[in-house]
């Protein structure tokens, strides 16, 4: 049997937390970015732009990109974002590799890690050829 | 008139007991040292920052698109706004320096021992809100510098499974570094962090004058162990009192670090603002040998020596977290380090672990 004041004190307590948590909802929530605006949407860019072994920088849901037109492989398009520290990579078309400037992870060109302290590949957009144009996403 | 005024507060507050009892009738242990100085150097370094930082909003714009020019404006258009801004950027490195060494001090001498765990705590949490200030005022002139060293540091937390991704888009607010970060680190950096170190930087005076200064291992008097069961103040009377006595030596060490602030400003003021610092931020392009500010760039060259992130950054915080609880792991009785060969010798190698991974971090 539980007494009065335990009770009133049981009560108190849930409203104390129920009032701090509809306090600290909101404000995670008002902190949190907002996810998925504009993932749905394509990116178009005419294919034309790049020759072989040539590239284009592009910025694809806010994350900085590249587009790569292989030689004997066609195109591909990865994320820059170095997955270490979160540099951008370079291109370096004579050695057909991407550096990062920050550690020096090298990766090759369908975004493998070939060294350096990167821990995983380059992220992949998927892509698509429609006629003369790139379908990214 | 003057007396007047004074008499008038006397009657409501009792100036004369605050004094005598604060200053002129408080005392320290004989033995004391410069080292302990430090912490007031610390608080009027951390008062320079808050007073020249105000300066500085007025004209600073925290948008992507001003916030460089503003900065380049307050160095070059505003009369002395050059040396307002210098004083800030410069004094938030030397504000760094003089909390470690605070640190090393107290842990030099043992003063974290019982009963003043409490303080160390708070004191340890101050330090790491002051490299948090450092790092999000640093992001605030969104330079190639800032920008990029930004990136860096806020992506640590990837190193994490599941929650590393979601950690570091929370910081800032957005997949990469963006106007959203800014936003966010701008209002950490004027608001919430302030508020944070003044109420610890409370909790820690207070801790301090009610527990009661500890004494210096060294010296007269240093040896003496008071067996601590229950509370009691740990005060001196013997001792030297803190008004004028040892203010004098606090003004004397203050007065050093403005001296070593000024003569970085005027002979060498580009010391802690690379090249790349007055680079307007390009979130396209990451410049070449980018590394984070100087007390950074231990962590930082660790990472590049240590080939998994996850393990690197875990290491990193083992290390803090041992240092954090280190009055509750250090249960010797001893307070000199002097006559404790391990804990000397660990404290010398971590030392120069630091600075040797800071110096080869620089290239």
């Amino acid at each position: 049997m539980i007494a009065r004041r335990g009770f009133l004190q049981i009560i108190l307590a849930g409203l104390g937390l129920t009032a701090l948590g509809s306090f600290l909802y909101p404000l995670l929530r008002y902190f949190s970015p907002t996810a998925g605006e504009g993932e749905a949407e394509k990116l178009i860019v005419d294919k034309r732009e790049i020759p072989v072994g040539g590239s284009k920088d592009i910025l694809f849901h806010g994350t900085p990109s590249i587009i790569i037109n292989r030689p004997q492989k066609g195109f591909i398009v990865l994320s820059k974002v170095c997955t270490h520290l979160g540099c951008l990579i370079d291109y370096e078309k004579a050695k057909k590799r991407f550096l990062c400037p920050c550690h020096a992870g090298v990766f090759d060109l369908e975004g493998n890690v070939v060294s350096g302290p990167p821990p995983a590949p380059l992220p992949q957009f998927a892509l698509k050829i429609e006629g003369d144009n790139l379908v990214i996403g | 008139m003057l007396k007047a005024i004074k008499n008038w507060i006397e009657v409501r507050i009792g100036l004369d007991e605050l004094v005598r009892d604060q200053l002129t009738e408080y005392r320290i242990p004989r033995n004391i040292n410069l080292f302990y100085s430090l912490g007031t150097v610390a608080i009027a370094a951390f008062s320079i920052q808050v007073l020249t930082g105000i300066v500085l909003l007025v004209y600073y714009v925290p948008h992507p698109d001003h916030a460089f020019k503003s900065v380049q404006g307050i160095m070059m258009d505003v009369p002395y706004g050059w040396l307002f801004r210098q004083v800030h950027a410069v004094g938030s490195n030397l504000l760094v320096i003089v909390v470690a060494l605070h640190m090393l001090s107290v842990f030099f001498m043992k003063s974290y021992a019982k009963p003043r765990e409490m303080t160390w705590l708070v004191g340890f949490a101050m330090l790491l809100l002051t490299l948090t200030f450092c790092l999000s005022g640093y992001l605030l002139p969104w330079s190639q510098l800032s920008y990029w060293a930004t990136t860096i540091v806020t992506n640590m937390p990837t190193a994490f499974p599941y929650i590393g991704d979601y950690l570091t888009e929370f910081q800032r607010g957005s997949s990469q570094v963006s106007g959203a970060t800014l936003g966010r680190f701008f209002a950490l950096h004027v608001m919430l962090l302030p508020a944070l170190l003044v109420m610890l930087l409370g909790i820690h005076l207070f801790l301090i004058r009610r527990i009661g200064i500890s004494r210096p291992p060294f010296g007269p008097g240093g040896q003496e162990r008071v067996e601590w069961t229950q509370f009691h103040h740990e005060s001196y009377p013997d001792g030297m009192p803190f008004y004028p006595h040892y203010i004098a030596k606090e003004v004397f060490m203050i007065m050093v670090y403005l001296s070593a602030m000024f003569f970085i400003i005027a002979f060498l003021p580009t010391l802690f603002s690379p090249a790349d610092a007055n680079i307007p931020a390009d979130p396209f392009k990451t410049p070449a040998h980018i590394k984070p500010e100087w007390y950074f760039l231990a962590p930082y060259q660790m990472l590049r020596v240590i080939p998994s992130k996850f393990l690197g950054i875990t290491l990193q915080m083992i290390a803090i977290t041992v240092l954090f609880f280190w009055p509750f792991l250090d249960r010797k009785e001893e307070r000199n380090i002097l006559k404790r060969p391990v804990l000397l010798g660990g404290f010398i190698g971590a030392l120069l672990v630091w600075i040797g991974l800071t110096i080869w971090g620089n290239f």
